[in-house]
């Protein structure tokens, strides 16, 4: 916003000194002609003869304009010239204040322009080869109640959505997660990240074929009904060699016999960022991938993302009111099967899911950059004021043989913008480094993820008006400083003018200081953060522990096995020499993902105006979860193999559920009523009480959470959770036990659980990282400007401090004088900076769970780094006091 | 108007400054003036004057006010500046050179 007022001032200042020229020139010109057509009156011609004959006389007015105009804007030129050429010459002479300004400018304009590269991918929703995407919507089931993100929809949710419609067209799914697939064909056998999509997907993007057809509307949904596949582009070429003879071959899709029918565009990816191989019909998910999680008729079991096309002339908040009209339909004819949550619906976007988080990361970046550039800014403005000092006379002179003050400020200006071109240059270069090392913090993840970083003109732009406004914010005073040079005092002296330009400077070190302690200070804030929330602080043990995904819905051969085929692996696994321990669960603590659920306890009637149910979240969970994570019960048992589907129904629940319904009361054997798992409903007998870990990374205030026993609920999109007894990697042996059950053959992949935790804490990393290393540099620099401001009071008082010395003044007392300042400076700086630090904390509290946003460790950390850097800044010329001798007094005038 | 003589490079500004020495005059009286003094020699058009009087304002030699003209209209007044005054000293030196070089290259 900023950089457009700024430019708009210049064009505008630029406008008017034209259109002042023109204006002028016009004037002039008019007055001409009028004086020859008088002269020619005088002559005896007529008005109009005269006036015919003087302008006849005159030639083409537009010819002298245009003439007129060339000499005009030529001047101009020259003076920008040589304003720059003087520039360039300056700067050259001052290599050191040169480089330390262009460099921490660079740092400044690179973070901000990698920050808004990054943003600029994520956030600008331009997926390729799709037509109106903003037209778009994703729907899903809101999170928790939560304002952001949400939850997949279940496929009978999807099937009545796309049936009762009235704002949306092609209402489409797909799972919100590709699956790995094994590919056959005449290349070769290989892996390859497959989607899975209703047939109409293509039709609602309104993307067309390279190559072949896409997925017709009208081809089935029903399952084996369209036994195809559509290649994307990249994975054609790189895979097929750019065959288009592969269009009507076969090829095998986890061993299933699939025709290949056509190749997406180039580029195009769908509407998300995940980086997908190849497209198989919603006909074929049984098939190919070996899953339905959570089925095709299970109506509580959210696995699709549900998008469409708002209908011509619909709005975004017709189709709102039209979902949830839906909703409240759907939950009149299946009250005994819908979910706790309503549907949402957002304009669709790469990352439908955490479109809020990635935008509060980009939010958290953005400012951390800005606050980079500004301490940046203040830097050069104290450097740029540190130089004007030195040429006091210079400007003084200038002034005297006749140079305007308008053209000295224009000059200065010129300059101040050169070493902001050298910077802006640098810190597109440096964005590139930057952009590359924050994408490295970010953790592996387990599908392919494209993103275009290009360095797009937006980008750019960006670069180039950031570094103008920062220009004039830092040039502007100085060049008004230096240039307000009063020729008789500078001449003679340093005179008044001195003390108001170290004023100034010393407010720039403050600012520095004080910005600096800020980013240094949530930088420790988030790495405090970090270790509570690493898994040893969450309320579980990660270390030793490794996960992996199954499947146990369908058998190898897609007979239906169903929860035998979980027992019987979980029992294998077991087994395995070198594992502690073994569970199954439906849900990762502080993944990102929740299982919401709705709890009340029997016979309590809701008072008018509130929920029926108490929004909670859930696990399944079989037995010895508990122990295999290291998670205390603290009151009660663990589940046992007993906790089957003929038993009596049992729930473990979490410390904070327990508070929340029996205040004060043993929870133990008290009935509760949970809507969620496979029996909604039922009244639910509570047999232990767990320690409350850490669920999400996020957390928004501990809801209540409730176990149930993988015995007494189905689902087969399980975790299955084994710890070794020796930290030593037990994979092997688990993928070789897993392919030896009935569980489907899917690409299995196990993960350390650390490195899944650590995927969860993403933005806590990144603000550690980022925010720390930056701030580091702030300090930094904010130790050059100590320096600077040191510096120049001593080479100011040199005299004084020498006569001083005669006098016999102690050491002591002399560089006290000079050190109070550098001190003063560094605790007015730390003083503002532990404001401002703590309202940064309390922003930032809802992700620094755990810790207190006035952390002591953290503060008193970030403020002796930064007292003992800054002050280290004022160390050299502050030594300098020790060597100056009684006779400097005579030579230092 | 006929051009009588076409000007040499650089005589123009030279014609003007020393128009200017006596007093300040606008636009067509500069134009008046140089006719005056060369003799009717030379005419200046107006699409060499105009740009080249704005041309010596940006260089700093002439400075351009509004003024009344003789019979009560608004015109454009040139003036010399300090250093216009410098330069028509220093242009007419390396002229009267120029010129007396030129002759007796011209008579031998």
């Amino acid at each position: 916003m900023a950089a457009i007022i700024a430019r708009l001032a210049s064009m505008i200042r630029n406008l008017t000194r034209r259109s002042r020229i023109e204006h002028d020139l016009d004037e002039e010109l008019r007055a001409t002609v009028e004086m020859l057509a008088a002269e020619n009156v005088r002559t005896g011609h007529t008005p109009d003869a005269a006036r015919r004959a003087a302008l006849v006389e005159l030639g083409g007015i537009e010819t002298i304009k245009e003439g007129v105009r060339d000499v005009r804007s030529g001047a101009m030129l020259d003076t920008l010239a040589q304003d720059v050429r003087y520039g360039v010459r300056l700067l050259r002479r001052y290599p050191l204040f040169a480089m330390t300004a262009a460099l921490s400018l660079a740092i400044g304009i690179g973070a901000n322009t990698a920050v808004f590269t990054i943003g600029n991918s994520l956030l600008r929703f331009s997926p390729v080869a799709v037509s109106e995407p903003e037209r778009l919507v994703d729907i899903g089931r809101s999170f928790d109640g939560l304002p952001i993100g949400f939850n997949p929809t279940s496929y009978p949710d999807y099937l009545d959505i796309r049936r009762r419609t009235t704002t949306l067209d092609h209402v489409y799914a797909h799972p919100l997660f590709p699956k790995d697939m094994t590919v056959e064909s005449e290349a070769g056998t290989e892996k390859a990240v497959g989607d899975v999509v209703t047939t109409n997907y293509f039709a609602a993007l309104g993307t067309r074929a390279a190559i072949g057809r896409l997925f017709l509307p009208e081809e089935s949904d029903a399952q084996g009904a369209s036994p195809l596949v559509v290649l994307s582009h990249r994975y054609w070429v790189r895979s097929f060699n750019a065959d288009p003879g592969i269009v009507g071959q076969t090829v095998r899709l986890n061993r299933y016999p699939i025709t290949v029918v056509g190749v997406a565009p180039e580029g195009f990816q769908g509407t998300t960022v995940v980086a997908v191989d190849l497209w198989v019909p919603m006909s074929m998910v049984t098939f190919v991938t070996g899953s339905t999680p959570g089925g095709l008729e299970d109506r509580r079991a959210g696995w699709v993302v549900t998008g469409a096309r708002l209908k011509p002339g619909a709005s975004i908040e017709q189709a709102r009111a039209d979902v949830a009209g839906i909703d409240r339909a759907l939950r009149g004819e299946y009250p005994n099967q819908s979910h706790p949550q309503p549907f949402r619906l957002l304009p669709a976007s790469p990352m439908a899911d955490k479109m809020p988080l990635a935008a509060a990361a980009l939010l958290l970046l953005g400012a951390i950059a800005s606050t980079v550039l500004v301490i940046a800014c203040a830097n050069v403005a104290g450097l740029l004021l540190a130089r004007a000092s030195g040429r006091g006379r210079e400007m003084a002179l200038r002034l005297a043989v006749g140079a305007n003050r308008s053209r000295l400020i224009r000059q200065l200006l010129t300059e101040t913008l050169l070493l902001f071109a050298i910077g802006a240059v640098a810190g597109i270069a440096l964005a590139r480094a930057m952009t590359t090392g924050l994408m490295s913090l970010l953790p592996a993840l387990a599908v392919p993820v494209h993103l275009s970083l290009a360095l797009d003109w937006r980008v750019v732009a960006l670069a180039c008006s950031l570094a103008f406004v920062a220009a004039l914010l830092s040039g502007l005073a100085p060049a008004l400083h230096a240039s307000r040079a009063d020729v008789s005092t500078v001449l003679k002296d340093e005179g008044h003018g001195a003390s108001a330009r170290l004023r100034m400077r010393s407010a720039f070190v403050v600012a520095q200081v004080s910005l600096s302690l800020v980013l240094v200070f949530v930088g420790g804030l988030f790495t405090r953060a970090l270790q509570q929330a690493s898994s040893t602080n969450a309320g579980f043990d990660a270390r030793g522990v490794e996960v992996a995904s199954i499947d146990a819905s369908l058998g190898r051969d897609g007979d239906a096995a169903g929860p035998s085929v979980a027992r019987e692996l979980l029992d294998r696994v077991r087994h395995i020499p070198g594992v502690a321990s073994a569970s199954l669960s439906r849900m990762l603590p502080l993944a990102n993902e929740a299982m919401g659920i709705g709890l009340s306890l029997p016979g309590e009637v809701p008072r008018p105006g509130e929920p029926a149910q108490t929004p909670g979240s859930g696990n399944i969970v079989a037995s010895g979860y508990f122990a295999t994570l290291r998670i205390p019960i603290r009151a009660g048992r663990d589940f046992t193999d007993q906790d089957a589907a003929g038993a009596p129904l049992v729930a473990i629940v979490g410390e904070a559920a327990a508070r929340r319904f029996w205040p004060g009361e043993d929870p133990i054997g008290q009935q509760l009523i949970v809507n969620g798992g496979s029996r909604p409903g039922a009244s639910i007998r509570v047999v232990g009480v767990a320690h409350d870990a850490r669920y999400r990374a996020l957390d928004f205030g501990t809801v209540p959470y409730v176990y149930l026993p993988l015995g007494q609920h189905d689902t087969s999109n399980l975790s299955l959770i084994v710890r070794s007894a020796d930290g030593r990697s037990v994979a092997a042996s688990v993928r070789a036990t897993i392919a030896g059950t009935r569980a489907a053959p899917q690409a299995v992949s196990l993960q350390s659980l650390d490195d899944l935790v650590a995927v969860a804490l993403t933005p806590q990393r990144v603000g550690a990282y980022v925010a720390g290393g930056l701030g580091l540099v702030g300090i930094l620099l904010a130790a050059i400007g100590i320096y600077g401001v040191t510096a120049y009071t001593v080479s100011r008082r040199t005299r004084e401090i020498a006569i001083r010395t005669a006098l016999g003044a102690q050491r002591g007392t002399v560089v006290g004088l000079v050190l109070r300042q550098a001190i003063s400076l560094t605790a007015i700086g730390c003083a503002i900076g532990l404001v401002l630090g703590a309202v940064a904390g309390q922003v930032l509290s809802t992700l620094l769970v755990g810790v207190s946003p006035l952390d002591p460790a953290t503060l008193v950390g970030a403020v002796a780094l930064c007292v003992v850097v800054v002050l280290a800044g004022s160390f050299v010329p502050v030594s300098r006091v020790l060597k100056i001798a009684a006779s400097d007094a005579l030579r230092s005038e | 108007m006929t051009q009588r003589a076409s000007l040499l490079q650089g005589t123009l500004d030279l014609l003007i400054l020393k128009a200017l020495s006596t007093g300040e005059l606008h636009g067509l009286g500069v134009s008046r003036r140089i006719e005056q003094m060369t003799g009717g020699t030379f005419a200046v058009q107006p699409g060499s004057l105009f740009p080249a009087l704005h041309r010596l304002e940006e260089s700093g030699w002439l400075t351009a006010e509004w003024e009344a003209s003789e019979n009560n209209r608004r015109a454009k007044y040139y003036k010399l500046t300090k250093t216009g005054k410098r330069q028509l000293g220093e242009a007419t030196e390396q002229w009267n050179r120029v010129a007396v070089a030129m002759a007796k290259a011209l008579e031998a």
